[in-house]
């Protein structure tokens, strides 16, 4: 463990992973709460769109992406709202979008490589130390937010109707949470991989809301299966030579399991 | 006085499907308004309208500001046929869910808030399940948290739709107890839909009929003779819901009241 510890990239990619971890987790709970927890993974195959371009123009995949994700989350939106598709069908077709978009330029560009299945799968190895920079920033961004504006956040999740009829901005709230929630996508995707965002995103907080009996509780503990998730798959993935984005979802289910197992005794209890 | 709501050829269409045809209407402070109609006429898409929820054409006024312009949401209260938080399974308590009354306060909790919800919970008798997780409650005592929540910035307009369908008789009585007090005692302005026909004629100053369009607007007396109504609901039901009528069924408007001779 010690020895584990001791390597530089080991701590960078433990420090940058469980602060994107514990910020999708927190995003997620309201994500989850809304019904909208598949913007993830929408905004997840968006990301291939970013990386082909970066790859194919040698630029940094997570500054090519923001943008791109950035612009797709507000597509989410503006689907939903002018043209009243449901949030999940609209969520499907941006996500197609996305995915084909970036697969032609794949193509295009001579077909897959090996760099473009680290994204796909996650190498958390390779966080830079910029990125860990950008991970902190999305995180006090997040818990900030979260802090500040918890009752206009908490309002418009819950009953955004009402919310609106009390003088809320629900349509600042909503922009403000889909474009850092596509932040915390782009920043996962190195961690987790794209295929496998949306769990960081979905399951720590499911897992939370099974045993917690406050919604403030549900924060703490999702944040806290998030970054725990990210710790044992790591350290697993170095003991068992298995993927580590492929390990900390894994883990995550395994939380999962554990707090329905806890529920259920609590309830039979 | 001002008037509360203001409503001027407001027209609404759910893809092209018209849905409400130039209504127009003036509520003044101090109306209590039941607002019946046939189930798919355009009651709640009426007050969604009136409340910026869906967009609709025309010209609305809240408490003489166009609707665009206007920002005191803390003198409207309102209650929706059907709640997202009733769906939710997330743990929140029954507190939290009046608190979010004042949400447009700001975005965090003011001083002296709880004690406004401390208020409104001793209004609706709903103050022992304050720490309640809310959605273990059941749907009687969950629609008394709402209207808590409708009540907890003091509104000077109350905007309920459909509030007494899950109540029991007691809670009902209850309600509509409370609605007329605070109709009376505080002349808050209450416009109201409602299929509780049987109930909301008793309490009511004045009756709107909205089938697409608006096919009366008047006091309960008004009601009686309406033509209009007559033509949609049969004088039976016109004279039953108005509850000008005593119990024998003789109608206090006499031979002045024309549907009843015809009835």
């Amino acid at each position: 463990m010690v020895e584990f510890l001791s390597y530089g990239f080991v701590q960078r990619g433990l420090l940058a992973g469980s602060l994107v971890a514990a910020a999708c987790a927190l995003l997620g709970v309201f994500l989850v709460l809304k019904r909208l927890s598949l913007i993830g993974d929408g905004m997840s195959h968006v990301c291939l769109t970013g990386v082909a371009v970066a790859l194919l123009t040698s630029t940094s995949p997570v500054y090519m992406s923001l943008p791109v994700v950035a612009l797709s989350s507000l597509g989410i939106m503006k689907l939903t709202q002018k043209f009243r598709i449901y949030g999940d069908a609209a969520i499907g077709i941006v996500s197609a979008a996305g995915l084909s978009v970036g697969l032609l330029i794949t193509a295009l560009a001579g077909g897959f490589n090996t760099d473009l299945l680290g994204y796909l799968f996650g190498s958390i190895l390779t966080v830079t130390a910029g990125e860990t920079m950008l991970c902190a920033g999305l995180l006090v961004l997040v818990a900030g937010g979260i802090f500040m504006g918890y009752r206009w956040l908490a309002a418009t999740c819950f009953d955004e109707a009402f919310a609106h009829t009390r003088g809320v901005p629900t349509q600042a709230v909503n922009t403000v949470l889909v474009l850092v929630t596509s932040v915390a996508v782009v920043l996962a995707f190195k961690v987790v991989g794209i295929f496998l965002i949306s769990a960081l995103i979905i399951i720590p907080p499911v897992s939370a809301l099974l045993i917690s009996r406050t919604f403030k509780q549900v924060l703490w503990l999702a944040a806290a299966f998030g970054v725990g998730s990210v710790w044992v798959g790591i350290y697993a993935s170095f003991v068992l030579n298995v993927p580590s984005g492929a390990a900390i979802i894994l883990v995550n289910l395994i939380f999962l399991f554990v707090c329905y197992a806890w529920s259920k005794g609590v309830h039979r209890g | 006085m001002r008037e509360v709501i203001s409503a001027r050829d407001v027209c609404f269409a759910y893809a092209r499907v018209p849905v409400l045809e130039h209504i127009s209407f003036t509520v003044e402070p101090g109306d209590y308004i039941g607002l019946i109609g046939p189930n798919g006429g355009g009651k709640t898409t009426l007050l969604k309208v009136l409340l910026g929820l869906e967009k609709g054409r025309g010209d609305i006024k809240l408490f003489g500001t166009p609707l665009a312009q206007f920002s005191g949401w803390d003198k409207i209260g309102y209650l929706a046929q059907k709640s997202p938080v009733a769906q939710s399974r997330f743990p929140i308590s029954a507190q939290e869910v009046v608190l979010m009354g004042l949400a447009g306060r700001g975005a965090r909790v003011g001083r002296g808030e709880l004690k406004d919800v401390y208020d409104a919970m001793q209004q609706t008798r709903t103050r022992q399940y304050a720490g309640r997780i809310f959605h273990d409650l059941s749907i009687g005592q969950q629609q008394r948290v709402l209207l808590a929540r409708a009540l907890v910035s003091k509104p000077q307009l109350l905007i309920l739709d459909e509030p007494s369908t899950a109540l029991d008789a007691q809670s009902r009585e209850m309600f509509f107890d409370l609605l007329g007090e605070l109709n009376s005692k505080h002349r808050t302005t209450i416009l109201l839909i409602t299929h509780d026909t049987g109930e909301v004629g008793k309490h009511i100053s004045k009756f709107m009929y909205v089938d697409k369009t608006l096919v009366f607007f008047g006091t309960k007396q008004e009601f009686c003779h309406s033509q209009e109504v007559a033509k949609k609901l049969g004088p039976f039901a016109q004279h039953t819901i108005d509850h000008l009528h005593n119990t024998h069924g003789h109608c206090p408007l006499g031979a002045d009241c024309r549907e009843c001779h015809h009835g």
